[in-house]
């Protein structure tokens, strides 16, 4: 186990420092005029050339980006070109945000889809059409008009849930509960939507598998199979999707954030970006890229726990 | 492990992970404080460092009125009334400006306002490179003529400079702390607030409580003031709505639900949009040298239907680029061009483009898709053909003021004369790239530069004058839509995009 953790966390450093390389030259070329940014419209040709130099914006991309590769190391990824915040203390304040409701979506989703999509996959009928169609209708709703209706139904009309703004767990966890549950009730329709399907599939197709039928013919009863044989062979087609959706979350949650005037990372990818806040832009990457990483290793880690076929030895 | 075992472990470690990922994240953003001695207001921007010399204008003003005080205060209407500074004079050559200070002000961190807490504020502002920084730039120097009095040295007169000492430039913080990076994170200032960063989030959440002894206690009118960023139109509607703030801009769009929630509207004009015609020497579209053809342009648009589609009618159309509240403005000029397709063509004609010419323009996700369709639309109507460019968002403006094209569309500020000069008319203004001149405007321009009564009779002059000579094609004057909640009164500020934080009040 140990040697495949190394192995992966090995291949994991390579990706980090092949993407980082990459979007740090990406961010080079267009980064002519993020002294003019920061400045603004008013900003005279003799202030831009020093904010230029202040900032280290003259200097040639391989010493800029030594530069910066030299503080990431150390865990210093930067301040903001903007208002001068710490780079790592603007992810640390943001990140449990967006991950608390990314987290949160994730796990209800998960429990929503493993039961619609066992509920689709053995009962079949009327139950399964019904699950197909809430899939399809799920995902044609994009999650920022689902934010829309439920703020205006549940936050607005029915004052049953703040509309904006985030009250951290340690604060008032049922404060916290309350300010989370409309993002995440807008994150899970599209997510419950294709993991069910993915469940259902999965299900179907273990389920058809000669040695299901054979354990039936022994006499075990159907709830047994399910539960102790099928949905281990169907998890981890299925666990690689929800890793696969984690993913997506992130990106995904960005819209919703900023609907709900959440402080996590989504409104600070989109200003960052937006304005050329090239520290901030590396660091959000970094932290991206290390949680597809942890998230890919886990989900590899689980799958072999669950069904011992797909250990790696 | 049994496998239930298992899936309690899973189980655990997934109850685990999401504690986890909820703690952190510092202050609670969610709910208002309540009642009528707390106020908390949806900001479209975030703060910029603390650091006074980063201070910028327009919608970043609150947030820096909260710990510092200005030099000079002024007020809704524009009038210029004494802060740190309890009078100010002009020398003959207008080159020398004197304060008389203050001798009763401390900043939050115990040290004392004075001449060289300014001096060393003024020095830190050009030093430090920030956003307006190009204010000071007549500037050359501040002199500690006592304790109490300042003097400012200018290398050529400068008319806005009392308006520039009454917002950013004008904003003084300790002297002890303006070195210091902790400044760019917590403001250490004078002014009638500081900041509680255990209830601040940065990038999300400001929040200040009442300073104790502080010289001006009429300027706190409330205990707490709390600043939420929330660059969203919906969810500034929305905390609106649910009381979750007290006060913020919105749009057009938001109107109908927001009145209807009985939020309280107020207008404000602040900037103008239409086209800048950059190429007036002709030296991109020979055309455009040409003041008939101009003119033409001026009476292609139909102002009043682009206003109506993309604002749904919240502004005014205008053919001047002055605003209302500034001395240029002129009512005879409000309507000097109406929409006549018919004219445009005949003055085309006259100018020797009957078959029209071709116009590269740039367009941006910023602007309403529907200005450039209407552009297009009317211009080719009267036998110009536009052609668009899309560009994004700050490589749209760059490319601008690079003076890559011989016109746009743009929104600008409507300050005063000077002001409006420096940004857009004046030879050297960052929106005049082609540096367009001649010799009437820049006599005119000079005589503005005095100040004065012959300032202001000049600046309408000016006025007059580049609206003939169709320098621009002025659309209209944009309405601000600020709502607000009636558990407050709001006073607009003149040429800001949102009221100054003294301008709020717990309703009666």
């Amino acid at each position: 186990m140990l040697p495949f953790i190394l192995r992966r966390l090995g291949a994991g450093i390579v990706l980090l420092f092949a993407i980082t390389t990459i979007t740090y030259v990406m961010l080079y070329f267009s980064s002519k005029n993020i002294a003019h940014n920061i400045l603004g419209e008013f900003a005279t040709p003799e202030q831009i050339a020093a904010k230029q130099a202040e900032l280290g914006l003259d200097q040639p991309l391989f010493a800029r980006y030594a530069d910066w590769l030299g503080g990431a190391l150390t865990g210093d990824l930067g301040r903001s070109w903007f208002n001068s915040e710490p780079v790592l203390q603007a992810l640390s304040s943001r990140l449990p945000v967006t991950l608390s409701i990314v987290v949160t979506a994730l796990l209800v989703a998960t429990l929503l889809a493993a039961a619609l999509g066992i509920a689709a996959a053995v009962k079949r009928g009327w139950i399964d059409r019904a699950v197909q169609f809430f899939s399809l209708a799920a995902d044609a709703l994009p999650s920022f008009v689902i934010a829309i209706i439920l703020v205006t139904v549940l936050a607005i009309g029915l004052g049953l849930f703040p509309a904006t703004g985030y009250v951290a767990f340690g604060s008032n966890p049922s404060l916290w509960l309350a300010s989370i549950t409309l993002p995440v009730l807008a994150l899970i329709f599209q997510l419950t939507a294709s993991s069910a399907q993915q469940f259902r599939s999965a299900i179907i197709e273990v389920r058809r598998r000669d040695y299901v039928r054979t354990l039936r013919s022994r006499g075990l009863g159907e709830r047994e199979v399910l539960v102790k044989h099928v949905l281990r062979s169907a998890a981890p087609p299925a666990l690689t999707i929800l890793s696969l959706q984690f993913i997506g979350l992130l990106g995904g949650s960005v819209i919703v954030e900023q609907i709900f005037a959440l402080p996590g990372i989504g409104p600070l990818a989109i200003a960052s970006t937006t304005k050329g806040d090239i520290p901030v832009v590396m660091g959000i990457v970094v932290y991206t890229v290390i949680m597809v990483i942890i998230v890919n290793l886990i989900v590899d880690l689980v799958n072999g726990w669950l069904n011992p076929k797909v250990r790696v030895s | 492990m049994t496998y239930k075992r298992r899936i309690s472990a899973l189980a655990a470690a997934a109850v685990g992970a999401l504690a986890l990922s909820a703690c952190g994240g510092g202050a609670s953003t969610a709910g208002s404080d309540g009642g009528s001695k707390s106020l908390t207001l949806g900001s479209v921007v975030e703060a910029s460092a603390w650091d006074p010399a980063q201070a910028h204008v327009g919608h970043y003003i609150p947030m820096y009125e909260a710990a510092y005080d200005t030099l000079i205060l002024r007020s809704p209407d524009g009038q210029l009334e004494p802060m740190l500074a309890t009078d100010w004079s002009w020398s003959k050559d207008k080159k020398l400006f004197t304060l008389n200070l203050r001798d009763d002000v401390t900043f939050s961190d115990g040290a004392t306002f004075d001449g060289e807490a300014v001096k060393a504020n003024f020095e830190h502002f050009k030093k430090d490179n920030g956003p307006q920084a190009s204010t000071m730039q007549n500037v050359e120097s501040v002199e500690v003529v006592d304790a109490d009095t300042v003097a400012y040295h200018l290398s050529a007169p400068d008319p806005a400079l009392p308006i520039y000492l009454s917002n950013a430039a004008g904003f003084m913080g300790s002297p002890q702390a303006l070195e210091s990076q902790a400044i760019d994170s917590v403001p250490v200032g004078s002014g009638p607030y500081v900041m509680d960063e255990s209830a601040t989030i940065a990038g999300s959440q400001y929040t200040f409580k009442k300073r104790e002894g502080y010289w001006n206690p009429e300027l706190q009118k409330f205990d707490t003031v709390t600043f939420k960023v929330m660059p969203d139109t919906t969810a500034r509607l929305n905390a609106l709505v649910s009381g979750q703030i007290d006060a913020a801009l919105l749009d057009p769009k938001s109107e109908a639900q927001a009145s209807g929630a009985g939020l309280v509207l107020t207008k404000q004009q602040v900037d103008w949009q239409g086209m800048f015609l950059f190429d007036r020497a002709g030296d991109q579209v020979k055309a455009l040298g040409d003041v008939k053809v101009r003119q033409a342009i001026n009476h292609a648009i139909d102002r009043k239907s682009i206003l109506d589609a993309v604002l749904l009618g919240q502004g005014t159309v205008t053919s001047q680029i002055f605003g209302e509240s500034t001395s240029a403005f002129d009512e005879s000029l409000e309507n000097y061009y109406d929409y006549d397709p018919a004219k445009a063509k005949e003055l085309l004609a006259e100018a020797g483009y009957a078959d029209g010419f071709t116009l590269k323009m740039p367009s941006a996700t910023g602007f309403d898709p529907v200005i450039y369709s209407s552009i297009t639309q009317q211009l080719g109507a009267i036998g110009i053909t536009v052609k668009q460019e899309n560009l994004e968002g700050n490589e749209f403006r760059n490319r601008v003021l690079s003076g890559d094209y011989p016109a746009s569309y743009y929104g600008i500020f409507q300050g005063e004369p000077w002001i409006a000069i420096g940004h857009h008319v004046g030879k050297d203004a960052a929106f005049n790239p082609q540096g367009y001149t001649d010799a009437t405007s820049q006599k005119l321009i000079d005589r503005v530069q005095q100040g004065g009564k012959d300032g202001d009779d000049a600046a309408k002059e000016l006025n007059r004058y580049v609206t003939e000579q169709a320098w621009f094609v002025p659309f209209f004057r944009v309405d601000q839509m600020f709502f607000n909640s009636k558990d407050i009164t709001v006073q607009q500020q003149i040429q800001q995009a949102v009221p100054s934080l003294y301008n709020y009040a717990p309703a009666a």
